[in-house]
């Protein structure tokens, strides 16, 4: 991960605008929060390590 | 034994008094009828009542056409279950245009098939992406213990439904919590059985790799009841197991005889409020329960599992998103938005861990039959309430309030949730977590319990 803090609002309007999703100015703050919070709580999952020989299971069975 | 009429009796108490003629299914439906009426303005449960249905299948039933172990029970469904001839609402406004569904989800046709009666369909969070039970189109389910608190969510028409007697049985769903957070606020006995145990045919998806239906009671017999009516194969549903079914109730007299049952330590025990870990104690003493085992890496679970919920489901509703997001409740809204715009790697990386994570938890199994752990942090918020204090942390209410059941529904383990009633105070539910495919260890820790007087689940 990059020590640069991200820019969250940006990352939101251009992906946004992407993938064809309109985002009204309304919902704009709140999509950003949401963005935020869950980089927060991907957090621990992002900074996990894992061997390349996982793979994940196309039919899950538990 | 309950009065067959009252509010307070079981499934099992109205099928044993309805297949022994002491009392008409036509009645039993009239009182669930009106108790429904006199109910809803308080509790909210219901977005459809099914009337003329449910009187004309008992007036059947009275007539000798149906016999089986539910004869006569009246149940209600999380209306993301599809009931023939209303549109599948899944707690949303949208889907009212749509269609309205051709026929019964299937575990409505095999609880109908095993002599139950649907009295209606049960409010929900909009699109099962909730564990509040609030909802901006059909306003908030509210807890029969306290009005002015959540039930939790998303299956809160079915918590409320259930503790406030105006059904014995009610069926939900769980993807990350959705039966066990309403279980625990509501103060209810509630069943996630393991993934691919029970058919999804004919109801509304959220996010296919968690999906679960099950059942919500008053009575642990009840649970096993209704889940064992509800086994077995279903073509219709690509996940459903081929296993053969796997009747628990005649198990439930065992008791815990030869389980080996431990506490989750780590993750489970921290990041709650005292009462969570006090209800996990007061059931791991009267278990005789003292070893503590550690379920590795749950907090990395959580994390998947968050990440796999949001991406997915964020792809199920996209085109919604697109052409009709005033429609939506604002609350879950912006939650879908967020998650159509994070990447595609976080996905795959979560799937890949979610190998990892089941491999190593299922070795603790080797050591243990049943695993105790808290169902929520806390007890019900209020109603509205935003942001909640959590080991002295402030944090949002929706996110946090399935802190403990994501890591288990992460890899489709069964749950039984044991709910502890506190006088003075609200209830509150612990998790007993079984190994895939043994929901009748779970089910005998929950029935002891239940013997013991440490688990009920009266009416409010």
């Amino acid at each position: 991960m990059a020590d640069e803090k991200p820019d969250i609002a940006r990352l939101v309007d251009e992906a946004a605008k992407a993938i064809g999703l309109p985002i009204a100015p309304g919902s704009r703050a709140n999509v950003i929060l949401n963005v935020e919070r869950s980089l927060m709580i991907a957090r621990p999952l992002l900074e996990v390590e894992l061997d390349d020989e996982l793979t994940p299971g196309p039919v899950f069975r538990p | 034994m309950s009065d067959p009429l009252s509010k307070s009796a079981t499934a099992t108490e109205i099928a044993s008094a309805v297949m022994s003629g002491k009392v008409k299914a036509t009645a039993v439906i009239d009182a669930t009828l009106k108790r429904i009426a006199e109910s809803e303005p308080t509790v909210n449960a219901f977005t459809d009542v099914v009337a003329e249905r449910a009187r004309k299948r008992a007036a059947e039933i009275d007539a000798g056409a149906f016999h089986g172990p539910l004869m006569g029970v009246p149940f209600a469904v999380k209306n993301l279950f599809d009931i023939e001839g209303l549109p599948t609402r899944a707690g949303s406004k949208i889907n009212v245009d749509g269609p309205k569904a051709r026929r019964d989800g299937a575990l409505v046709r095999k609880l109908e098939a095993a002599g139950a009666i649907l009295v209606g369909g049960l409010n929900m969070g909009e699109y099962a992406y909730d564990f509040t039970g609030e909802n901006a189109h059909y306003g908030p389910s509210r807890n029969p213990r306290d009005s002015s608190r959540m039930t939790g969510g998303s299956s809160g028409g079915s918590g409320a439904a259930v503790a406030s007697g105006e059904v014995p049985l009610a069926l939900g769903s769980d993807t990350n919590g959705s039966i066990r957070v309403p279980s625990s606020l509501c103060g209810l006995f509630g069943l996630k059985p393991t993934y691919g145990r029970l058919s999804r045919a004919g109801s509304f998806p959220f996010v296919d790799a968690f999906d679960h239906l099950g059942p919500l009671a008053r009575s642990v017999e009840d649970l096993a009841l209704s889940f064992d009516a509800m086994q077995g194969w279903d073509p219709d549903d690509p996940v459903c197991t081929d296993r053969p079914a796997d009747p628990t109730l005649p198990r439930l007299i065992e008791g815990i005889d030869g389980l080996r049952i431990a506490i989750a330590g780590d993750y489970f025990s921290r990041g709650g409020e005292p009462e969570a870990f006090e209800a996990v104690a007061t059931v791991a003493k009267a278990l005789g329960a003292t070893r503590t085992v550690v379920l590795p890496e749950a907090a990395v679970a959580r994390a998947a599992a968050y990440v796999i919920t949001a991406i997915e489901g964020a792809e199920l509703h996209l085109p919604r998103l697109r052409t009709r997001p005033q429609d939506f409740d604002p609350d879950t809204r912006e939650r879908f938005m967020a998650g159509a715009l994070l990447p595609g790697s976080w996905y795959v990386k979560a799937q890949r861990f979610r190998r990892r994570y089941r491999a190593n938890v299922l070795k603790v199994f080797d050591q243990a039959d049943v695993v105790l752990a808290p169902a929520t942090p806390c007890t019900a918020p209020k109603l509205g309430q935003v942001m909640m204090k959590l080991d002295g942390i402030d944090l949002p209410v929706r996110a946090n309030l399935g802190l403990f059941t994501q890591p288990i529904s992460f890899i489709g383990l069964p749950v039984v949730v044991a709910p502890l009633q506190r006088p003075g105070g609200l209830p509150i539910g612990v998790q007993l977590i079984a190994k895939p495919y043994n929901e009748q260890a779970a089910l005998r820790v929950a029935a002891f319990l239940e013997k013991q007087g440490i688990a009920s689940a009266p009416p409010a």
